[in-house]
């Protein structure tokens, strides 16, 4: 299983599709967290009393956790980082190599969920330490600096975790789905349309806190939300679901006939 | 190491693709799978190979059952469509096939040198010429050392030295090494330089399996043998008092049907007929080939509809 995991980085690292992907959450967070910051304070917050869609302002406790949840949001990028890593193989029909290697094809599957989760790992620390870094000095200039204790830290914790969580997802997703384009265009659509629906329905919201979606947000949000689990239980969700898609992708899709 | 396939069946939607298909590879010999376009070749070895699941029957590598080998890449290397990432190196992708299969990763150049890619090895496979993707597909069934090759059209794209020079490899691998070598193809000239035996199907099924030796035995003088004399008239006529079947003298042309160059040749020395040209107009394995295979494009074109 090691010699596996290590074909599966070596098939990672020997194509440039990671540099995009990490490069990308990198400057969608650091503009991000620029923005938010160059923002905050300009109209009260609601947790201020204002209107929602406010920014509270630079050195509350609401700002630091809002800006340093940002990494939370590219959660969408990593999971296509899952995606590609299982599709591909089907893309440019590697599938077959891959799996005339291991027959047992379970055992690609399990590789590459455990490849994945351990690259995202690190990934998700740039991630993390991008955001941190541009909001100490972003909002530094503004006089304050967030301090890396407490509930800063579980913040950055959490929206690290997720990235890696999704990434996973991302990986079960390609097994369920086989081809590219489907599973990236279907992530995307159930993310942004299908939850976002849902969350508006007031009689089936109760539903959304059990969706990823919702353990997304129970995991990471720091503004109050819905109706949401708790963060490790969101945490513990959306794993879950990984592995669900994974293993109902080895089972219907993956064991089919590679033609 | 022996391939036994035995009773190989698939349909695809009304179609048999493969039908009870059964058939024998020996080692230190190449064996011709032989068979026009949409016979079932790619489907039965892909079936072999556990890539497709067979509806009924058996493939096995010494008893074994591909997905059962203890080490696939080091007992079976396989030759089937070119696939691989575009922007990996041809070397990068040999690597990660060694790293999955254990091997060490030092194998890659060495297979690279075996193939005659070693000077490309390190630039992106999406910029390889067709025959250098074969060769690169080749390079990964070698990869694990292995007692069988199977190869699906491994002529496909390369060019008449490309063939050549694939002839002599896999006589190589097969003659002086010993092992078992399954080569696929349409072409019926083709199996004839290279192979040992051949297979041969036709609509999924087995039509005939023997050595070359064998069925050009068992087709002797079913050819036609083309003829060109200044005395075409009087050539012919003395092939006709000879009790052959011969055609109308056209041009200073005769055909002669259902005997040999050699057999002819007699007859016109003895009769002391000037002769410009003889040689056989079709082999008596083609015509075979396309008496055994008659019908089956049409078939080839609804299993493409199917798929």
């Amino acid at each position: 299983m090691t010699a596996l995991v290590r074909a599966e980085w070596t098939k990672l690292f020997t194509t440039r599709v990671w540099i995009g992907l990490l490069a990308g959450a990198c400057v969608l967070v650091a503009g991000f967290v620029v923005l938010f910051t160059s923002f905050a304070g300009d109209t009260p917050g609601s947790a201020q009393g204002g209107p929602p869609g406010g920014l509270p302002p630079v050195g509350t406790e609401q700002f630091e956790q809002l800006v340093l949840a940002i990494g939370a949001n590219v959660t969408v990028l990593f999971l296509i980082l899952g995606i590609i890593g299982m599709t591909q193989e089907y893309r440019h029909r590697t599938a077959t190599p891959t799996f005339l290697t291991t027959p047992r094809r379970g055992r690609v599957v399990v590789a590459k969920l455990t490849a994945y989760a351990l690259v995202a790992v690190p990934f998700a620390l740039v991630v993390v330490a991008v955001n941190y870094g541009v909001v100490a000095v972003a909002a530094g200039a503004r006089g304050a600096v967030p301090e890396l204790t407490g509930d800063n830290l579980r913040v950055l914790a959490s929206s690290g975790l997720a990235l890696v969580i999704y990434t996973v997802i991302g990986v079960g997703l390609g097994a369920l789905v086989r081809n590219q384009v489907g599973a990236i265009v279907g992530g995307l659509v159930y993310l942004f349309v299908v939850e976002a629906i849902v969350r508006q329905i007031s009689a089936i919201a109760g539903a959304y806190k059990w969706l990823p979606g919702g353990a997304l947000e129970a995991l990471t949000a720091t503004l109050d939300g819905p109706d949401l689990l708790e963060p490790w239980q969101g945490g513990l969700l959306l794993l879950g679901y990984g592995l669900v898609a994974a293993l109902l992708g080895t089972l219907l899709a993956v064991r089919r006939d590679v033609v | 190491m022996r391939v036994e396939v035995r009773g190989l069946s698939k349909s695809f939607g009304a179609v048999r693709a493969v039908d009870d298909l059964s058939f024998t590879v020996e080692p230190g010999s190449i064996t011709g799978f032989l068979g026009p376009n949409g016979a079932g070749k790619t489907t039965t070895l892909r079936m072999a190979l556990g890539l497709e699941q067979p509806d009924a029957g058996t493939a096995t590598f010494d008893g074994v059952a591909y997905a059962d080998l203890l080490s696939p890449v080091r007992t079976v290397g396989a030759v089937l469509e070119t696939a691989f990432h575009p922007a990996r190196s041809g070397r990068n992708h040999l690597r990660v096939y060694c790293r999955a299969a254990g091997l060490p990763v030092s194998r890659a150049d060495e297979v690279l040198a075996q193939v005659g890619l070693a000077d490309a090895g390190r630039r992106r496979a999406g910029g390889y010429s067709l025959g250098m993707r074969q060769r690169l597909a080749l390079a990964t069934a070698l990869l694990g050392d292995p007692a069988v090759l199977v190869l699906d059209e491994p002529a496909n794209g390369l060019d008449p030295e490309g063939i050549q020079w694939l002839r002599g490899f896999l006589r190589h691998l097969a003659h002086t090494e010993g092992r078992t070598v399954l080569v696929s193809s349409h072409l019926l000239a083709e199996m004839e330089q290279t192979a040992d035996r051949v297979v041969i199907v036709g609509a999924g099924r087995l039509v005939r399996e023997g050595s070359i030796a064998e069925l050009r035995s068992g087709t002797q003088g079913s050819g036609a043998v083309l003829v060109r004399s200044p005395e075409a008239g009087r050539l012919a006529e003395v092939l006709r008092v000879a009790g052959l079947s011969v055609g109308p003298a056209e041009d200073g042309r005769v055909t002669v049907t259902g005997t040999t160059p050699a057999t002819v040749g007699a007859h016109a020395f003895r009769a002391g007929v000037e002769l410009h040209e003889l040689r056989a107009e079709t082999s008596g394995l083609e015509e075979l080939y396309f008496r055994l295979t008659a019908g089956q494009e049409q078939f080839a074109a609804s299993q493409g509809a199917a798929r």
